[in-house]
């Protein structure tokens, strides 16, 4: 079956079109890559995918269901891109990653063994046991991404789906990820993320979806890299074109 | 204890602190989503409200609760479509609020010790009736807060992960802007309008100097509206002065010395 089925999907924000018909399918147990440059339409398609973007036209259905219909939100996991935790309030690692199970809570009932389990669980995946206690905001960024994702583990769910989790993100925290994700995918999960640099996820993704304004360019097994970029300790920079051309006389700079 | 010898003064402290416990745990959730004015442009919006209820010759705190509590949802409404004006129209809701308030009140023939007392808090306009409205929405929002309290922690957090959670959000929100009315209009007597925000996040800003979690800022900040409240009260009936005044200058005060405890803390830490 398939986790989401989006077919001819059109979504118009503030009046423009950021998305034309475009048509992906996630099956279970994928896991997708969506590329492509700034400006493309990547975190438009994810929010599209988790329902927090009304589709202009086309149909979405999640888990077979169409989404005005779905109700079993907790199989989803969801990472939203941000820079730090976020709130006015100080709150502990442990509390943040809590309020994953939110979802999964009847509002009477106390939070169980099974949920601290969970919580126990998604702290270890991402490395951070030891910090649970600890204020999210004396963490570092890459700390703080790790918080994110082990709330959307928290929630136990099916298919997660995470928005640039490697942005700004350290080494050791990307193979941290890394290791989480590849654990959730081997015990059958499904993993949608958008990214822009893969760096240690390369060997996970089976597939890559690959948008260019707002429309699907291509949809299959991910790019590898070539000549010296596939090359060990290659350091993948783009130097940009100096904005005005050399002077004649070097004077004027 | 002479201070307990006047009916007014006992319900007075009764008033202060409920309102003292319940402020604050509405203004833990809007300090987290970073909506501290939030309350202050409710208390404008009230102002309106009191001066229909005056005008109307019935309750002011009921007039009140229903002109914040459709003040509160818009204002909700306004942050929800999050228009680039969106600041803008909330200014003019604010000032629409006091400048419709003082207007109505002077039409009906009040006092400008009347208004006053309505914006800066009065000791000696505690009612019984007023007590009993008081103590019950007091309770009210204190009971929802409690109840609600991992679903709007959730929600306060990251609206978009609770909305893909399946959570109620719009509810969830509304739910944090009606309580903010109620609470607003039920610390008027106490603190007045002006001065309820305060109420709201003072102590919240005290406590968070000090703590490490939401629960613990939570429940401190609680406690500590509840002493300021109670102890601004007795203040101010001893010194003579708006008992508003001096809740919010004692509040400040602790927050001075939380501020200062906290930064001798982290240099002995370090």
């Amino acid at each position: 079956m398939s986790v989401f089925d989006l077919q001819h999907g059109t979504v118009v924000l503030g009046g423009r079109r950021i998305l034309e018909e475009v048509s992906v399918t996630v099956d279970e147990g994928e896991f997708v890559a969506i590329l492509g440059a700034n400006g493309s339409g990547k975190t438009t398609l994810v929010r599209t995918l988790v329902g927090l973007n009304p589709l202009e036209a086309g149909t979405l259905t999640v888990f077979g269901t169409p989404l005005a219909r779905f109700r079993e939100w907790p199989r989803l996991g969801y990472v939203p891109q941000r820079l730090s935790v976020g709130g006015g309030v100080p709150a502990t690692v442990g509390e943040v990653v809590a309020s994953g199970r939110t979802g999964r809570l009847s509002r009477f009932r106390r939070f169980s063994r099974d949920d601290r389990a969970a919580v126990a669980h998604a702290l270890e995946d991402v490395g951070l046991s030891d910090r649970a206690g600890d204020p999210v905001a004396t963490l570092s960024g890459g700390q703080q991404q790790r918080v994110l994702i082990a709330r959307a583990l928290a929630g136990e769910p099916e298919v997660l789906v995470l928005d640039e989790p490697t942005a700004g993100v350290d080494a050791d925290s990307q193979d941290t990820l890394a290791g989480a994700l590849g654990h959730l995918s081997n015990n059958g999960g499904s993993v949608v993320l958008v990214a822009h640099e893969l760096g240690p996820l390369a060997g996970l993704i089976g597939r890559a979806v690959v948008l260019s304004h707002g429309q699907v360019q291509s949809d299959g097994p991910p790019p590898q890299p070539e000549g010296h970029h596939a090359a060990p300790g290659h350091v993948h920079v783009h130097p940009h074109a100096d904005e005005q051309p050399p002077s004649t006389f070097g004077l004027d700079r | 204890m002479t201070i307990l010898a006047f009916d007014f003064m006992r319900r007075g402290l009764i008033a202060a602190l409920l309102v003292g416990f319940a402020a604050p745990s509405i203004g833990t959730f809007l300090v987290q989503r970073r909506l501290s004015l939030t309350g202050d442009g409710i208390g404008h919006v009230a102002f309106t409200g009191v001066g229909l209820g005056v005008l109307l010759r019935t309750s002011p705190v009921l007039t009140a609760v229903v002109v914040s509590i459709l003040g509160a949802v818009l204002i909700e409404v306004v942050r929800e479509r999050a228009q680039a004006s969106g600041d803008v129209a909330l200014a003019l809701l604010f000032y629409g609020g006091l400048a419709g308030g003082s207007i109505l009140i002077k039409l009906a023939g009040g006092t400008n010790s009347a208004l006053g007392g309505y914006l800066f808090g009065s000791l000696s306009s505690v009612s019984s009736g007023d007590l009993a409205v008081i103590v019950t929405l007091s309770l009210v929002v204190l009971a929802t807060m409690l109840v609600f309290l991992r679903e709007l922690f959730a929600v306060c957090q990251d609206e978009d992960v609770a909305h893909v959670s399946g959570l109620p959000v719009r509810f969830l929100n509304l739910l944090v802007a009606v309580g903010a009315a109620v609470t607003v209009t039920v610390a008027m007597r106490t603190v007045g309008l002006l001065l309820v925000s305060a109420l709201m996040v003072v102590p919240v800003a005290t406590v968070q100097l000090l703590s490490r979690s939401f629960r613990g800022t939570l429940y401190g900040a609680c406690l500590l509206g509840a002493v300021m409240s109670v102890g601004g009260l007795v203040l101010s009936y001893y010194a003579d002065v708006p008992p508003g005044g001096s809740i919010v200058v004692l509040s400040l005060t602790g927050f001075l010395v939380a501020a200062i405890a906290a930064s001798v803390r982290k240099r002995v830490v370090r």
